[in-house]
This record gives structure tokens, C-alpha cells and sequence, in this order.
């Protein structure tokens, strides 16, 4: 047996949805990681988990992506990822994808454990109290409506972390969302094959959204929030979506 | 039934612009799906019940040969004639030939939808007897000439105003606002056929093994009506109905009705052992149980699709999925729609053909989650995929369209390395300037304008990796530098 | 080959054997218990029923009544024909069928009946010995098929689901409790089981002594159905209204 890796080091897999789109929330989960006293490695050469191809049936192709990943990723420190779906993807679909391929089936086993959403990793090795006296109340009161998503919730069974992190920001209260676990109809290509399908799902999502008064929207994961955002701001909403540590980020106290 | 899985695009568009439909599709969060969170909260160790379901049930299917030659055996013990059919002909064609014998021309029948995947209803017609739904969704489905739209609730389709056009026009009855008239209506016209039907025909929910006892769950009392009143009973059921022994019963129908409808049980169950005993007062002189394979064994032989067997035909993943929620189960093609149905129609009448129901699935897990006999649908439906793109399991069923692979080929490019991460952006970045000027893009080009219908599709970034390292005034740094 | 050899094979193979085996290669898992302790089980069971019988009668009153029954409690059989009389009653009706169940007949000895008018009609063949049984089954459908109501004892209660259990057999019709539009089952004191488990322990227990009936019928109060709208609505093709009268 190995020494325990100390769990203070960590590595970033940012995603792609996030280096490319949403680099804010990859900021954010530093900022938080490094207050609470992490010490952040980040792989610029990592792209992608795979998870398109993968999804799309493309397994050929996805499999070389996610080998490169595989192998950039160290299996004896936390691997934080700031997307549900991403970590589901690496810690449950890599034995799918990997299940004829022995050597890279138990790089993938060994890794499975160390890997974490984002919250989750919070919520594992520090205690909410510590995390607390890292934030100081925020100038902007918020309602905030954490929209479940679902590979977060039923790939990860990541649920009541985030919630857990939202109830003890200052400023902030968690409104009642209607229809929380009901996909917000993004289904990564999905929405792309059936746009139609995914748009009327996306719009139910919406209703339950502005129902419910809030005026930002949660989650952690990206790809989820960008959905509903492009939706939101279509229809000329004034409801903002936040990724989770972009909550936790802007209500970090400067350090003195 | 006809199967037209290859107009799932088509089918599924109209069910969206019909506001009846999703008027109708609504209920089924508040209704079915909400019932049965509470009735499985109310069940005492739910979980655990989950999870000895889906042993026991892995079990049968893995020794479904030895489970059936036993079932086969108990039936016979017990009176009754077992018939192995291979496919939908051979059953359909049994059943005509049990009735040809015994002169009989009137047939009532209860809910089974593996009597709708044979098309029995068009095979009795066509040999001049008078087949009779007697469910009342499956008959408002007969009258109509239309298909089942859920498992549970074949007509829940159908307003009460098109109900009431159906029977006025078809049955002659009185013109009925009130869904209570409508009923006693059905009750009327279907009592005279219970009294004079010569062959009651019904499904299984269950077959046991052990005892040669096929379980059926009702609420109507049409199920107890067809199995006792007529004087030959023929029972049809797909082979993956066994379950070992009676004592299995109380475990499965828990699992199956709660999921189904929320009931703790239905109104009726009812198990038939072979036909009416010398000392008994009633019930059928002659029991036929008929066994259908009909393309179940290709499910079989595929180990990654084996677990699909399992289903207790409960339609909780249908009621649980946010997809049949908009599209309803006329656009599915076929019998099974939903999760479950978009692994098992394609398989059952051709994998190419229903190309489009495996990918018709955001993965968002609703269906596993719901299913009570814990059946890892997601996983199945990634595993179709695969198949239908280059696996090889079943090379002729390959399916991919160019356009598809090739931006496949991009993707697999850009996310080959650092250097082709930033040139993508750099590319998305110049691209979008044409686009927009700045805030989302409310217009795509070319594949991508479908998203644009409905949503803004957002700006790349300079990308996370550029920024790295973040130095340490990263918090101090304005939030919106780009 | 047989229809069934050759039927058999294709699953076989499927299976990835040649044909199925004598018996399955690993023991069955069970929900309950294992099938050498079914007699033990059994006995248990036919203990805890009547040591716990009134808390199971209770349970199921409570339980009944949310299913659908109309619950009514009466402390002897007689009591119980008078229960039986005031719904007939209620209901205006004209002609009763019952199924001859020692405790219906129990329940009809003083003859409640006796001037209301109503006529009530035992369901069993072989009363009357110059009817053949082919006559007989006709004669008594065409009285069912006409009955205001129709009266039965049940073989078990079960507690945990409020359902009367029936299990046909010489005296006792498979559609007395089903053709009426309204049907009264009247249970013993102890005959209530804890919940569906103990139910098929005990048929299972049956079988494995040779005791087979060809039908059984759990009945949780009124026909219904959703079919059209959702909208619930009763006595589609059973009975509409459903009564339960504990006796003791």
C-alpha cells in the first residue's frame, strides 16, 4: 500500500465546455481551491473527457481523446471537475469505454475514486464552517434556484453538497424550484439532433425557473447552465445562471 | 402492429405542435409519475425490494431456457396445453386454429400489448371472427383504428370529447359530456360480449414457474371477466414473463403496480392455474398458454442488451422521462415506447429502421432511476449507439451520416492537443465576430441552426488555458477582462 | 423435433448451451424464503394469524376503508345478516346472490330476509340433483348476470393492501364477487394476514401439499379505471360499490 496522497494537492481538469466558454468558473474554482489552501496544478495540454463522441456512439473516436486524458491525469491526487457530467463520464462510461482494454481498464479503476465534482471534493475534505469564515456577505442579495443536473444528481449522487454550500452563502436564499431533477433537455448532442424536442423541454425548465422567483439559477455544471442561459436570454429573462463556485468566488473575502 | 420507428422525426414534430397532446402529456408528471414517488416512499425497504427484483429477474433470464421447460411442464400438470410460438405468425395462427376447432367467432380480450406487437386483432378479423378489446383505453384505441399511446393508459391520448364522438358514431350511443356516461356506456355494450363470447383472451404479467399460475393485474375487472366467462382461455405472454416460484408474487406485484399506477394494489389480481377443476363452479373448460418469442431471443443472445428482459412492462420510465413527457408514444413507431421501448423496438422489429430512438435520450438517468426493477437503460441506449456507428455486433445496422462523422472528425482534431484547443477557439472567436457583435449568437449557421431556433448559443472565451497561470491577484482581478 | 425442443434450443443458444440444463446452475435467488423451509413458514404464518388477530383486523379495517371498501365492524354473524339486510335495503334491490360460505350461511341463518321482498339465491351446483351442471352454470350465470348484489365469504384478508382474497372452489363462484354491481364480503376474525408475503407462503405451502385450485382472485375494493382523461371512475366491469363486514 501506498502512503495517503495528501489531499490538498489537487489537479484541475477544467473541461472543455469551460476553458472555452465559461474560463469565469474555472477562475472561480481556483480562487476557492487556493483560499481554502489547495495547491492547484492545472494541465494546459488536457483537452476533452470524450463525452460527445462517446455519447454519439462514436466510440472509436472518443477512445484516443479519452486516453490522452487518461493519461495526463496523476491517479494518486484529486481530480476536481467543475461539470457532473464530466466526472460521470470519467468516473463511470471510461470502464464502458475501456471494458477490452486491460492495462487502460486499470489506470481507469485506480483513477475512478480521485475523482471529484467539484462541491463534492468541498464537501469531502473540508468542513462547511472553515468554508464559511472564508466568505464575507456579498453586496448583491440573491435568490438562487439550484437546477439539479442530472448526471451531477444520478450519475454522482451529488445533490445535497451543492445545496448544503448554497444555504450557508450570506446573502443568499435558496428559493423552491419546481421540477428541480427534471432535465433541462441539454442532453449534450441531443440538443443538436432534436433541437425541437429539447427546446420544449428547455422551455418547461424555464417556466419553473421564473416561477420560481429566484433571480439566479445554480448548478454544477456548465453545459447545463449554458443551455438554460441561451434560453433565458432569448426569451429577454433578467434571470442570471451561476455555476456554483462562481457563487462560493464572489463572496470569497479579499485576502488582507 | 406495423412498425414505424423510421418516422420518429415526423411523428415526434407533430406531437409537439398538438397542444392537446401536451396538454394530455402533462398530466403524466402531477399523475402517474408523482404517484408512484409516494406509493414507493410508502413501501417499506423500496430499495432493497429494487434490488431483489432485479436479482431474481437477472436469474430467470439467465436460465430462461430451464425456467421455461419447467413452466411448460406445470401448465401441462395442472390442465392446460402450452404453445411455444417462434414469432408473431405462429402464435397468431395458433390462436385461430384453437378457435377454428371450437366454431367460435367472438374473442374478448383484456389489455396484453404483446397482442398488439403480433397485430392479432387484423389476424382474427381477417379469418371473419370478432375480436373485442375490452380495457376501456383499449377499446376507445379498437373503435378509433388507432395504436396504444402509453402501456398503462392506451388512450390517454383522447379527450373526453373525442371519446364521446367515437361512441356516438361508431356505437350509435347517445351523445355524453361526462366521463362516468362514457364508462357505464363501455359497461353496457361490453357486458353483452363477456356474456357471449366463446374465447377470452388476456395477457400475463406473470408466469410461475413452480405452479404453471399465470398473474394478471387489472382494475377494471375485464381480466377476471375474459379468464372465467368464455369457455376456452388462452393466455399469450412474451417468454421473459417467469418467475420462479408463487412466493415471488408478493415482492413483483409491489414492484410492478406501485411503479405503475401509485395503487398499493391494483383492484384485481388474479391468478389462473390451468382451466376449471371437475368440482369447481365456473370458469373456462380449456387453458392455452401460449409463449412468444418474436425476436426476444436476439435480445437474449446480446449480452449487453440481456438486461432489457427484465422489464415488468410498468411504464415508469416512460412516465418518468422528460422526452416521452413531450413526444408521446405514437412517435416512438411501435407497442413499447419511452426509454424501455427505445431499446426494445428497434432490437424487436429492426435496429436500422429505428436508428433515431436510441439517440432520442438527453442520458438523463430519469428511467433507470424510476424502473423498479433497477434496468440501467442509459447505459443500453449508449451501447445501441455505438453499435449502430461502428460497433460490430451488428455490422448491417450501421447507420452514421457523413455530416455526422465528419464533424466528428473535427472534434477528435481539436481536442487532439493543447495547440488545437487554442486554434479552435481562436477560429470560434474570429467566426463569432461575424456572427455578433458581442452578447450570444442568436443566429448558426448549417447544423447548428436548430439550437439557434430556440436559444442563444454563447461566445467562446479566451480560453481558461490561456489565462493559466491565474498569478496570485487572481481574485483581485476585474471579473470581466477577456 | 418438437415445437418446443426447437423453441427451447434457440433460447439455449442464446444462452450460449446446447439445451437447457436439468437444473439451473446456481440456486434460485428467493424474495421470502427457501423452498425446504416452506412448511416451517407456513406454520408460522397460520400462528401469527391467530395469535395477532385482532391487531390485523384493525389494521385492515383501516386499511380497507382507504382502498375503497365500506368498512363495517358487527360483533357475530348475526349481526352480520342484519348489515347485509340494511345495504340490500339501501340499494332497493331485488334479487341477492351468495356464495355458500359457512360464514354466509351463518350469517343468513335466522333468515334476516324474511319479508323484505328480496330474494336471495345461493350460487352452487349439485342443490338441486336432477340439474345437470350444464344447466346448472346456466341457470345461475343468467340469476348473476341480473343480481342487485352479491354476498361472499373470503379464504384470506390481507392487512398491508386491504384486499379480500378468493380462491374458488365447490360452493364457491368465480363471479358472485364480480357480475353484481355490488358486492359484500364478509371476514372472519384471524383470517386477516399481515401482507402479500404470507399470502403466497401459504398458496405456495398448498401446491407443495397437492392442494391446487385452478383461480384465485385478490380483490381491492371497486372496479375502476383512469382510462379516459385520468379521471377516475368505478364499476367499469366489476362491481362498483364494495362492502367489508368483519365478523367477531
Amino acid at each position: 500500500m501506498s502512503a495517503p496522497p495528501d489531499r490538498r494537492r489537487v489537479q484541475l481538469f477544467v473541461t472543455c465546455v469551460v476553458d472555452q466558454l465559461f474560463p469565469d468558473v474555472g477562475e472561480s474554482v481556483v480562487k476557492v481551491l487556493s483560499a481554502l489552501g489547495a495547491d492547484v496544478e492545472f494541465d494546459t495540454d488536457q483537452t476533452c473527457c470524450a463525452q460527445p463522441a462517446f455519447n454519439s456512439g462514436f466510440w472509436d473516436d472518443a477512445r484516443p481523446v479519452a486516453r490522452r486524458l487518461l493519461g495526463q491525469l496523476d491517479p494518486s491526487k484529486p481530480v476536481i471537475v467543475p461539470s457532473g457530467s464530466c466526472a460521470a463520464m470519467i468516473r463511470n462510461y471510461y470502464r464502458e469505454l475501456f471494458a477490452d482494454d486491460p492495462v487502460n481498464l486499470s489506470r481507469v479503476n485506480r483513477l475512478r475514486p480521485h475523482i471529484y465534482e467539484f462541491t463534492e471534493y468541498l464537501h469531502e475534505f473540508f468542513d462547511l464552517d472553515m468554508i464559511s469564515r472564508l466568505l464575507s456577505d456579498s453586496p448583491s442579495k440573491d435568490g438562487v434556484a439550484f437546477h439539479e443536473a442530472c448526471h451531477t444528481k444520478r450519475e454522482l449522487g451529488v445533490d445535497a453538497q451543492p445545496k448544503a454550500l448554497i444555504d450557508m452563502m450570506p446573502g443568499v436564499r435558496r428559493v423552491n424550484l419546481p421540477q428541480a431533477e427534471v432535465c433541462c433537455g441539454f442532453g449534450g448532442t441531443f440538443s443538436i439532433k432534436y433541437p425541437d424536442i429539447s427546446g420544449a423541454m428547455l422551455s418547461d425548465k424555464l417556466d419553473c425557473i421564473e416561477a420560481s422567483g429566484a433571480n439566479v439559477v445554480a448548478a454544477c455544471d456548465s453545459s447545463c447552465l449554458m443551455h438554460i442561459h441561451g434560453g433565458l436570454r432569448r426569451r429577454g429573462s433578467a434571470v442570471r445562471t451561476k455555476h456554483v463556485a462562481e457563487l462560493l468566488a464572489e463572496r470569497l473575502k479579499q485576502p488582507a | 402492429m406495423q412498425p414505424r420507428t423510421t418516422q420518429f422525426r415526423q411523428n415526434s414534430a407533430s406531437a409537439l405542435a398538438d397542444e392537446r397532446i401536451q396538454r394530455n402529456l402533462a398530466g403524466l408528471y402531477s399523475g402517474f409519475h408523482s404517484a408512484r414517488i409516494d406509493a414507493s416512499s410508502a413501501t417499506a425497504d423500496w430499495e432493497s425490494l429494487r434490488a431483489r427484483g432485479h436479482e431474481i429477474k437477472s436469474h430467470v433470464i439467465e436460465n430462461l431456457d430451464y425456467y421455461l421447460n419447467t413452466l411448460a411442464d406445470s401448465v401441462e400438470r395442472a390442465g392446460g396445453h402450452v404453445f411455444f410460438a417462434k414469432d408473431a405468425e405462429d402464435a397468431s395462427s395458433y390462436v385461430v386454429e384453437v378457435a377454428s376447432k371450437r366454431g367460435i367467432d367472438l374473442v374478448i380480450k383484456s389489455k396484453s400489448m404483446l397482442s398488439e406487437e403480433m397485430g392479432l386483432n387484423e389476424r382474427l378479423e381477417a379469418e371473419g371472427m370478432e375480436p373485442v378489446e375490452t380495457d376501456l383505453g383499449e377499446y376507445i384505441i379498437q373503435l378509433a383504428g388507432d395504436t396504444p399511446f402509453h402501456i398503462i393508459a392506451p388512450a390517454i391520448h383522447k379527450s373526453r370529447e373525442e371519446v364521446s364522438d367515437l361512441f356516438t358514431e361508431r356505437l350509435g350511443a347517445p351523445r355524453y359530456e361526462d366521463i362516468e356516461d362514457l364508462t357505464k356506456e363501455a359497461r353496457r355494450q361490453l357486458r353483452q360480449k363477456f356474456l357471449a363470447a366463446g374465447m377470452g383472451i388476456s395477457g400475463a404479467n406473470f408466469l410461475v414457474a413452480e405452479t404453471g399460475t399465470v398473474a394478471l393485474v387489472t382494475n377494471e375487472g375485464n381480466g377476471r371477466m375474459v379468464t372465467s366467462m368464455p369457455k376456452v382461455h388462452i393466455a399469450i405472454a412474451g417468454m421473459e414473463k417467469v418467475v420462479p416460484s408463487i412466493e415471488d408474487l408478493a415482492m413483483f406485484l409491489r414492484l410492478l403496480i406501485r411503479s405503475a399506477t401509485g395503487q398499493m394494489l391494483s383492484s384485481y389480481v388474479t391468478a389462473v392455474t390451468g382451466p376449471r377443476l371437475h368440482d369447481e363452479e365456473d370458469g373456462p373448460e380449456e387453458f392455452h398458454l401460449v409463449i412468444v418469442d418474436n425476436g426476444r431471443s436476439r435480445i437474449l443472445a446480446d449480452e449487453h442488451l440481456r438486461e432489457s428482459l427484465l422489464c415488468l412492462r410498468c411504464g415508469a420510465c416512460m412516465n418518468a422521462c422528460p422526452v416521452y413527457r413531450k413526444v408521446g408514444g405514437h412517435a416512438y413507431g411501435w407497442v413499447y415506447p419511452g426509454p424501455i421501448g427505445a431499446i426494445v423496438s428497434p432490437m424487436l422489429t429492426g435496429l436500422s429502421d429505428g436508428k433515431d430512438l436510441p439517440y432520442a435520450s438527453t442520458l438523463c438517468g430519469a428511467c433507470k432511476e424510476a424502473c423498479p426493477v433497477k434496468i440501467d437503460m442509459p447505459r443500453m441506449l449508449l451501447y445501441l449507439r455505438k453499435e449502430l456507428t461502428q460497433g460490430d455486433s451488428y455490422p448491417e445496422h450501421r447507420s452514421a451520416d457523413a455530416a455526422e462523422r465528419l464533424a466528428v472528425k473535427g472534434w477528435r482534431a481539436s481536442a487532439s492537443s493543447d495547440a488545437a484547443m487554442r486554434a479552435t477557439n481562436l477560429a470560434a472567436r474570429l467566426g463569432q465576430a461575424l456572427l455578433s457583435r458581442g452578447g450570444e449568437i442568436s443566429k448558426m449557421p448549417g447544423p447548428l441552426s436548430g439550437w439557434t431556433d430556440h436559444r442563444e448559443f454563447p461566445r467562446a472565451q479566451k480560453p481558461f488555458r490561456s489565462r493559466w497561470p491565474l498569478g496570485d491577484d487572481a481574485a483581485r482581478r476585474p471579473r470581466d477582462e477577456r | 423435433m418438437s415445437q418446443r425442443d426447437a423453441f427451447l434450443s434457440r433460447i439455449s443458444g442464446a444462452l450460449g448451451r446446447d439445451r437447457p440444463p436439468q437444473l439451473p446452475p446456481s440456486a434460485p435467488p428467493y424474495s421470502v424464503g427457501p423452498p425446504d423451509e416452506i412448511a416451517e413458514r407456513a406454520a408460522l404464518v397460520t400462528d401469527m394469524m391467530k395469535r395477532n388477530a385482532d391487531n390485523l383486523f384493525a389494521t385492515l379495517a383501516h386499511v380497507a376503508e382507504s382502498a375503497g371498501w365500506n368498512v363495517a365492524r358487527v360483533p357475530d354473524p348475526r349481526a352480520a345478516g342484519k348489515r347485509i339486510l340494511e345495504i340490500a335495503k339501501d340499494l332497493e334491490a331485488r334479487l341477492g346472490v351468495f356464495s355458500p360460505h359457512p360464514i354466509v350461511r351463518a350469517a343468513l341463518r335466522a333468515d334476516p330476509f324474511a319479508g323484505s321482498g328480496i330474494e336471495l339465491l345461493p350460487v352452487a351446483l349439485g342443490l338441486d340433483e336432477s340439474e345437470s351442471p350444464q344447466r346448472g352454470r346456466e341457470r345461475l350465470r343468467a340469476a348473476m348476470a341480473v343480481a342487485d348484489l352479491g354476498i361472499t365469504g373470503v379464504d384470506y384478508a390481507i392487512a398491508e393492501t386491504g384486499t379480500c382474497v378468493i380462491i374458488p372452489k365447490a360452493g364457491v363462484s368465480r363471479l358472485v364477487s364480480l357480475l353484481p354491481p355490488v358486492h359484500v364480503a364478509l371476514v372472519e376474525r384471524g383470517q386477516t394476514l399481515p401482507s402479500l408475503d404470507e399470502l403466497f407462503t401459504l398458496r405456495r405451502n398448498d401446491f407443495m401439499q397437492g392442494e391446487t385450485r385452478s383461480y384465485m382472485n385478490l380483490i381491492t375494493g371497486p372496479s375502476r379505471t383512469a382510462d379516459i382523461e385520468y379521471t377516475i371512475v368505478t364499476g367499469v366491469h366489476g362491481p362498483g360499490e364494495v362492502h367489508m363486514i368483519l365478523v367477531g
